[in-house]
């Protein structure tokens, strides 16, 4: 009898539950629980659910050395949540259904190890805060919404957590919401989201049509209806829903509808949710502004775990996405090509958190590139080593803005690299931690960085990717990328790599050597002199520099920037740590790749027949090609090192200057990050606001104006008519009544001799007279002009017997209680065509 | 024997003489004791028809045999007497609001 069996692993309540309950908690009541309970509480939340990730990840290594290479899944079934019905009419359970495998294992222990982390540094970061419990209330939440996102055993679960950690980002976006940008920023990340989660839905909703199934293991098995060559397996792009236009717009319709493989539709519409939460053009555009938040929300989420969410979720699904090599060309192009863009505009920025923000876009279109390329693990195996050197770096640079905020204040100016500089002398920590994660990120040999970028680059040189249903269907033609796409990626790639070399060693050099910028650095007993003497109750607190200074003159020596306390440099080196030596993971010497062994099961129906070595080539070509890109992986890093080195060290920065007076237009553009904002600002957003003003003067105009008045008017005239029916005088009003009263007793006093007839059938009519006040009938059926009885009587039906084609006169009489008596003809006719139907 | 339809009729005369007064005349005190002289018209009509009707049953002496003409006059009276203490009432305020009882002259609600 095992504790958790694997198919109901119930530890993953405690993983998912306990940060559900940190945020709980220190929602709730985090500000009556004072900051130490609000610390104890968050870091004992994440380092619980750490601690049991562990276990579990553990236990998951045991089962998978048992099974030898089978798919293993750690199973948590919580409850049923709804059902749907699929495409081919079976039902679709969905059911709050957790599971580890080797891909979740790894992403799980990260969330939750770098999290806690990072819960640590943020004790001390954010400490006299006065949203601090607000903020460990949403950084739990989100750590939570986060593992729902990785453990989640389908889809809509999977969205449940993708909704969250937006949530979660949304709101630690504008965590310091009094100020306009931040709130303005939130908004934004928010906006771009729900772009990309508007593919996520509708990719669901063809998973479901064409698979019928939501969870990963259905998924797997029926992903090969998602290619289907005939015509009704199709997906409509135009006409839109199979329709065609005629008349007017005949000249819409094409000769040839155009309809794309269902796995193409599914795998763009998922490729677009990717974009969205990965940050990747065309929706990228949301994470530099997302700096804006606190600087371990941006380690946390927009670096290290969030962003990866659609790397991960290609990962996850790509045994759907192999299927369509259009796909996966357009993740490989999109993925280059933002390398390649965030890049440059990394190279100019003067934002420590704007450099590294784009380096993140950067890494992450890295990533995009190893998945696009098939190579699943070699992009899988970025982010994980992306997940400790980013976050090591943001760390960091929050390490540099807090020294810096002992003296300067406004926000944007304590990041910003023109007051920064030497700081290597009093930031020791930091600095070598930095050092460790910039030699990472640009590829120094044997960091971590190193072996995760070669191994993309390489990937992405020698795959070629084709539809696995080839051999199925040897007589269709199926799309394939071009051969030489591999080629130009690749060389984008490794100058998008250069320039990250650049780019990342000029952050570093302009932080933490040559002269520092901020202020005037003066001898520390003189500083304690003058300040006894001018005032001491306003002396310097100089164990950490927290306090706020109100108009500080930054033209008057002071302290030298201080380094920060042990609760933010220990998440440093811990991450430094695994930021040089993660990457030994996948190659511990000779052809051992653990890491690649380990996620070999979760990839394997993905690999089938799916992705081919370029052709014309051998295996043993593409053996060969791995020296050929060692040399210009390392060439790369060589060479825009040395060129940050010579720019930024050597020449102090010149050519720096002289390069952007040179040519001050390419400058000004890139400065301004290629305008791409105002590029959208421009076309999408003017587009989305000029309807906008339209529907609003079509509302004040059309239906406020023209409809709302006319109903008015129309109502008022009426009002103004009977107005003068109301004369005040009772006189008036007693006479109508008095009409009213006359009025219904002639109605009452004289007989109404009305009748209904109904078809009886058979030929036969029901005639009924309607009922009175002491109503007596006499009936004349014969049609003679006499009465067929001479008494008036009490019956109010006639039964009548008409022929077909004929048409029979009935004469009713009626007496009231008053004796009048009045009479009424009543037709009876009986149309040949009723009859002849039956 | 007075046969009932005598008392129709003078019913009927009372009833469309206090409906005249009602109509006609200006002062409200005068309006309410047409109103009256109007309800005591269907008095004297329901005692009438009730009285026609006990002597129609006494022939055969059913067991059916009601006296409602008359209790119905009897609540009739008594609304009678509330309309007229509340009828009263507004007349007095109406007084107290405009100095005066004529009814052309209380036209506050007018349009």
């Amino acid at each position: 009898m095992m504790l958790f069996p694997t198919d109901d692993y119930s530890l993953i309540a405690i993983i998912l539950g306990m940060p559900l309950l940190g945020a709980f908690i220190n929602g709730v009541w985090g500000k009556r629980l004072g900051d130490t309970a609000v610390r104890v509480m968050a870091l004992s939340a994440v380092g619980v659910s750490f601690g049991a990730s562990v276990v579990a990840f553990a236990s998951l290594l045991q089962f998978a050395s048992q099974e030898h290479g089978a798919h293993v899944r750690l199973i948590w079934n919580a409850w049923e949540w709804m059902h749907t019905t699929g495409g081919t009419g079976n039902v679709v359970p969905v059911a709050v259904r957790f599971s580890i495998d080797a891909l979740s294992g790894v992403m799980m222990l990260v969330v939750t190890g770098v999290g806690f982390l990072i819960h640590l540094y943020a004790t001390s970061y954010m400490a006299g805060d006065k949203g601090f419990a607000r903020f460990f209330a949403y950084l739990n939440l989100f750590i939570f919404s986060m593992l729902v996102l990785i453990l989640a055993d389908n889809l809509p679960l999977l969205f449940v957590g993708w909704e969250g950690v937006g949530l979660c980002s949304y709101l630690l976006i504008g965590f310091w919401y009094e100020t306009l940008a931040n709130a303005a920023a939130g908004k934004k990340a928010f906006i771009a989201n729900r772009i990309g989660d508007f593919g996520l839905l509708v990719a669901m909703f063809l998973l479901v049509r064409f698979t019928g199934s939501l969870d990963w293991n259905g998924l797997e098995n029926g992903a090969s209806s998602l290619v289907s060559l005939s015509g009704q397996g199709r997906v409509d792009v135009w006409p839109p829903g199979g329709g065609e236009y005629t008349g007017v717009f005949h000249w819409l319709q094409p000769s040839v509808p155009l309809t794309i493989l269902p796995a193409t539709a599914v795998g763009l519409a998922l490729l677009l949710g990717c974009t969205g939460k990965s940050a990747q053009i065309p929706l990228y555009v949301w994470l530099p502004d997302a700096m804006a938040g606190p600087t371990p929300v941006s380690a946390l989420i927009h670096a290290a775990t969030m962003v990866t969410a659609g790397i991960y979720l290609v990962c996850r699904l790509a045994f759907v996405f192999v299927l369509s090599p259009f796909t996966m060309m357009c993740i490989a192009i999109i993925g280059a090509a933002t390398a390649l863009l965030a890049a440059t505009i990394a190279v100019v920025q003067n934002d420590i958190k704007k450099v590294l923000a784009y380096s993140t876009i950067s890494q992450l279109g890295f990533m995009f590139l190893g998945v696009g390329s098939g190579s699943f693990e070699a992009g899988f195996f970025h982010v994980f080593t992306h997940a400790f050197f980013k976050a090591c770096l943001f760390l960091g640079a929050g390490s540099v803005i807090h020294a810096m905020h002992a003296r300067i204040h406004d926000a944007d100016k304590t990041q910003d690299l023109r007051y920064l500089g030497g700081l290597r002398k009093w930031l020791p920590h930091t600095h070598w931690t930095f050092l460790a994660a910039t030699l990472a990120i640009i590829g120094f040999p044997l960091t971590s960085g190193f072996f995760s970028k070669e191994e993309i680059l390489y990937r992405e040189l020698i795959n070629h990717s084709v539809s696995p249903m080839r051999s199925r269907y040897p007589k269709y033609h199926f799309f394939e990328p071009p051969q030489a796409l591999g080629t130009v990626l690749f060389w984008t790639a490794v100058i998008a790599a250069c320039l990250t070399a650049f780019y990342m060693c000029r952050l570093y050099f302009l932080t933490f050597w040559g002269d520092f910028k901020g202020w005037t650095v003066g001898r520390p007993s003189l500083l304690a002199k003058q300040e006894l003497e001018a005032s001491p109750h306003d002396a310097h607190d100089t164990g950490d520099g927290d306090d706020h200074h109100p108009a500080d003159d930054l033209s008057m020596p002071g302290y030298a920037p201080h380094e920060s306390p042990w609760q933010m440099t220990i998440p440093l080196m811990i991450l430094a740590v695994f930021a040089v030596a993660a990457g030994l993971l996948n190659h511990l010497g000779g052809d051992k790749r653990p890491m690649d062994h380990w996620l070999e099961p979760v990839f394997k129906t993905a690999r089938q027949g799916a992705v081919v070595i370029a052709e014309g080539h051998t295996e043993a070509w593409a053996q060969g090609e791995e020296s050929f890109v060692t040399t210009f992986g390392v060439l790369a890093f060589a060479v825009g090192t040395g060129l940050a080195w010579w720019m930024y060290i050597a020449k102090k920065g010149a050519p720096a200057k002289s390069l952007s007076t040179a040519m001050p237009g390419l400058y000004r553009l890139v400065l301004d990050k290629w305008r791409i904002d105002e590029l959208y600002d421009a076309t999408i957003l003017a587009g989305v606001d000029s309807v906008a003003e339209t529907s609003a003067a079509v509302d004040k105009y059309v239906v406020d104006g023209l409809l709302a008045r006319f109903t008015s008017l129309v109502v008022a005239a009426s009002g103004s008519i009977l107005r003068t029916l109301q004369t005040g005088v009772v006189h008036v009003y007693g006479a109508t009544m008095v009409v009213g009263l006359v009025a219904m007793g002639w109605f009452f006093a004289t007989p109404h001799p009305d009748a209904t007839v109904a078809d009886a059938g058979n030929d036969d009519y029901v005639i009924t007279a309607a009922p009175g006040v002491g109503y007596k009938y006499r009936w004349d059926a014969d049609g003679d002009g006499a009465p067929d009885k001479p008494e008036f009587g009490p019956d109010t039906t006639l039964k009548l017997h008409v022929e077909a084609g004929k048409t029979t006169t009935v004469n009713l009489e009626v007496r009231n209680a008053f004796g009048f008596v009045k009479s009424r003809a009543i037709q009876v006719a009986h149309s040949r065509t009723s009859t002849s139907s039956l | 024997m007075i046969p009932v339809g005598h008392y129709i009729i003078l019913s009927s005369v009372i009833f469309v003489l206090g409906g005249l007064g009602f109509l006609v005349r200006r002062n409200v005190l005068v309006a309410l004791m047409s109103i009256d002289v109007m309800l005591n018209a269907v008095n004297l009509a329901l005692v009438a028809f009730n009285r026609a009707h006990l002597r129609a049953g006494r022939l055969q002496a059913y067991p059916g045999q009601s006296h409602t003409g008359q209790i119905f006059a009897f609540f009739v009276i008594a609304v009678e007497a509330a309309e007229v203490a509340v009828g009263l009432a507004i007349v007095l305020s109406l007084f107290r609001l405009t100095r005066t009882v004529r009814s052309d002259e209380a036209h506050l609600l007018r349009n």
